[in-house]
């Protein structure tokens, strides 16, 4: 009884820190769709006489200047933090994977324009590109989310169009041209599917840095004005507080811990391993 | 032949570097003067920056707002190429001066946050190769990774705390002082030096599995012989490629770091033209930065034949050829 191992029901297994940080995702998730449930405090309201308090049984992560209990603010701002990082990829893999399809599929002068407006957009490094943007449009979290998400769009180009190129050239592709597939459903049934899987990686790996660049463009105070409670926006209201460290750390703690889980992921899609 | 097939690839890298400047030139132009309805007119005329009708007419005028946007286009960009870059509309100083002025300081936190960068990534990639398997080249490996995932500001939050506020070893008051600039670069290195340490260590792995190497090793060479002589010489290359790229993040990053640690220097330039929407300023920085960032890459690009002669042989057949 004991000799006989039972097969595995899941084919795939999962590596435990990739169970880990699905967790940890499913956590924020979770913080920006009910934040509610995870904290009774109200995160713009505090109580003046329990300001600048240190993280207890009471207050998990301290209060602020004033008063506000810190884990109800960053609770509260998981969702500008979260969605704002979505739109950025958003925009990055549609412009992105667009240019690098057309690109690749289409070669000949396209392929050169699309070249040189990829160079461009690598030219003009990408924070001042995204400080740029904003100063234009204006100060707000949904325009540095797009400013950040602008500044992605190269190398989304890139990684698309040599995965269509590879996959262009690949034998069942060319059988599928061959038995008399028009251009286009080549395009969409066969180079597109099986580009997938790097452009996906590279979309999760771009939501952990996208959250990093707009924290820091939060940081610099290009995004909503206090008393939003951005992740990046936490910290630089904190660091006026240089006795009060966990205003600074905890918050950036939360950043750091989300980001490593999607930096995993990301890896794991991409390796399998 | 081959110097004349060598010079034809310097002329075509030149003319593609060329067009991409103008076309990053032409770009940030749009962005500022086009897309959102000109905020140079916006700006003058909101009656809270008091500008008064006699001002407004010379700015007007120096920019051509009134002409049609290819007009201004081309004025501004001939004037760039002529050292002009502009008026500032908020100190009504030349930009070209506020640009030399922050230049220096900026130049020094990017240059030694490029050693610290260098000396960390090397460090790292040694110890990835020559340490105890478990314990020293694991930690050693996961530090890139990890420290990819940490906000550049909280670097130098961090620093500031533990050596300045805890220590006492810089004070914040000076913030050009040699130890505060240490600092300083520090904050901005450590993630550049991840970027080279994950691309090194990726490729001294690649050469450690080659049969060349395995030769080498058999014939009793010191790991550190093995490292200087083998690995690390053909691992570079890509290094080369790396840094060219880690300007940009480094011109990007002063923002933040001159920031936090109070420094007056480009990015804090940046930082206040792009709270008093001075555009001309954030035009030519803009431009200069893609400028700079086109000028290095191409020098990598121009340098990686020499350096490489696999290239070398690869480029001189193809020329034959044609």
């Amino acid at each position: 009884m004991a000799g006989i191992a039972l097969p595995r029901l899941s084919a795939p297994s999962l590596p435990g820190s990739v169970v880990l940080s699905f967790l940890v995702l499913a956590v924020v998730l979770a913080w920006s769709l009910f934040p509610g449930l995870f904290t009774q405090f109200d995160p713009y309201v505090g109580d003046t006489s329990q300001k600048l308090l240190p993280p207890s049984l009471r207050y998990w992560f301290g209060t602020d200047h004033l008063g506000r209990d810190l884990l109800a603010r960053v609770v509260h701002g998981t969702w500008a933090s979260v969605t704002s990082a979505a739109l950025a990829v958003a925009v990055g893999l549609l412009a992105g994977g667009l240019i690098g399809l057309l690109a690749g599929f289409l070669g000949g002068w396209v392929d050169t324009v699309m070249a040189r407006l990829v160079d461009v957009l690598l030219a003009i490094p990408n924070f001042l590109l995204a400080v740029l943007i904003v100063s234009a449009f204006g100060f707000e979290t949904t325009n540095i989310a797009i400013a950040t998400g602008v500044s992605s769009v190269a190398v989304f180009a890139r990684v698309m169009r040599s995965e269509v190129l590879k996959t262009g050239s690949a034998v069942f592709v060319e059988a599928s041209g061959l038995l008399g597939g028009s251009r286009w459903h080549v395009l969409l049934r066969h180079v597109l599917p099986n580009s997938s899987r790097s452009v996906l990686a590279l979309a999760v790996l771009h939501f952990g840095t996208s959250i990093l660049t707009i924290a820091g463009l939060a940081f610099l105070g290009y995004g909503d004005p206090p008393p939003a409670a951005d992740w990046g926006l936490l910290v630089a209201s904190g660091k006026d507080y240089p006795s009060s460290p966990w205003l600074v750390f905890l918050p950036a703690g939360v950043i750091v811990v989300t980001v490593l889980a999607v930096n995993r992921i990301s890896r794991w899609i991409r390796h399998d391993d | 032949m081959k110097a004349r097939s060598y010079l034809g690839f310097l002329l075509r890298r030149l003319v593609q570097a060329l067009v991409v400047v103008v076309l990053s030139y032409t770009a940030t132009f749009l962005i500022i003067n086009v897309l959102p309805g000109d905020p140079i007119t916006n700006m003058l005329l909101d009656p809270d920056n008091g500008f008064s009708q006699a001002e407004i007419a010379p700015i007007i005028a120096y920019y051509g707002l009134d002409r049609p946007v290819p007009e201004q286009l081309w004025n501004s960009f001939s004037r760039f190429v002529t050292g002009d870059l502009g008026i500032s509309l908020r100190s009504n100083l030349p930009v070209a001066g506020l640009v030399l002025e922050a230049l220096p300081s900026t130049l020094v936190l990017a240059s030694s946050a490029l050693t610290v960068a260098l000396l960390v990534a090397f460090a790292l990639a040694y110890g990835s190769q020559n340490l105890p398997p478990r314990w020293g080249q694991g930690i050693l490996r996961s530090i890139p990774a990890v420290s990819l995932a940490v906000p550049t500001f909280i670097i130098g939050i961090f620093l500031i705390q533990l050596f300045a506020f805890q220590l006492g070893l810089f004070r914040i008051t000076s913030p050009d002082s040699a130890a505060a600039t240490f600092f300083a670069a520090l904050a901005l290195g450590l993630p550049v030096s991840a970027q080279i340490a994950e691309v090194l260590i990726t490729n001294l792995d690649h050469e450690a599995r080659q049969d060349y190497f395995a030769v080498a090793r058999s014939r009793g060479l010191s790991r550190g012989a093995l490292f200087r002589r083998h690995q690390l010489k053909s691992s570079s290359l890509p290094v080369v490629t790396m840094i060219a790229l880690a300007v940009g993040e480094l011109l990007g990053g002063s923002l933040i770091t001159e920031a936090i640690f109070g420094r007056k220097g480009i990015g804090s330039l940046v930082q206040s033209a792009a709270a008093a929407q001075d555009f001309p300023v954030l035009l030519a920085v803009v431009a200069l930065a893609a400028v700079v960032f086109v000028a290095v890459n191409l020098l990598a690009d121009l340098v990686y034949p020499l350096l490489d002669p696999r290239l070398r042989r690869r480029r001189g057949t193809a020329g034959d050829a044609a």
